[in-house]
């Protein structure tokens, strides 16, 4: 146990940041073929994989370390989880925009 | 994509044979402007003139070539795959299809492969 995790969610929280990392790579790359080659689709896949991976991982871990330390509201748990799968919606759907929206 | 040259000029470049003996043999490997002048039984300003507009168009690559005694000379690669024309509103619509440059890196290979699927 570390300030109250156990082993378990431990590994889980290591997981999710290498998942967090990799969307980063994979969206910084997206980001450059976008600068590169002024590609409005790159752009829309770049923006979705940052929603899909890093603010939507750091918006839950946040809100459970706040929900952890009681500075947020117990009620709010399940907004809190509303919201974070709304932005992974969000992601998705601009990546799929992204496929759809073909350059000229 | 940055491109110098319209559709016009690209489709004037396909019809002219230099240009054409150009890409075909700079598609097998890269060759020299001494090279291609002897292949496609040409001057070397003919050769360079049309290197110059394919190279303008983004058709065509020029490379280093390090010899074994250290000394480099300029090569040319075509970067030409695949040429459809389509029609739209009476006028002419190139998709051009163009080959990896030397120094193309991730994130242009993202790129050309996000959009062509």
């Amino acid at each position: 146990m570390i300030y109250g995790f156990t082993n378990l969610r431990l590994v889980i929280l290591a997981a999710s940041l290498v998942a967090t990392l990799l969307g980063l790579v994979v969206g910084y790359q997206a980001y450059r073929g976008f600068r590169r080659h002024q590609s409005a689709s790159m752009r829309q896949l770049s923006v979705g994989l940052l929603l899909l991976t890093a603010v939507s991982f750091t918006l839950a871990f946040v809100g459970t370390l706040l929900l952890r330390a009681e500075y947020l509201d117990p009620s709010l748990r399940d907004p809190l989880t509303l919201v974070v799968r709304l932005l992974q919606v969000a992601g998705l759907a601009l990546i799929t925009y992204s496929l759809y929206n073909r350059p000229d | 994509m940055s491109e110098e040259c319209d559709e016009t000029e690209i489709l004037a470049l396909l019809d002219d044979e230099y240009a054409r003996a150009i890409l075909g043999e700079t598609s097998a490997q890269p060759m020299s402007a001494t090279e291609l002048s002897d292949r496609c039984d040409a001057s070397r300003s003919t050769i360079y003139r049309r290197i110059d507009r394919l190279t303008d168009c983004n058709l065509l690559e020029e490379r280093m070539r390090y010899d074994p005694d250290g000394h480099h000379r300029s090569v040319y690669a075509s970067r030409l795959e695949e040429v459809r024309v389509t029609f739209e509103e009476a006028e002419p619509v190139l998709a051009i299809e163009r080959t990896e440059t030397a120094d193309e890196d991730v994130a242009d290979r993202f790129t050309r492969m996000w959009e062509g699927l």
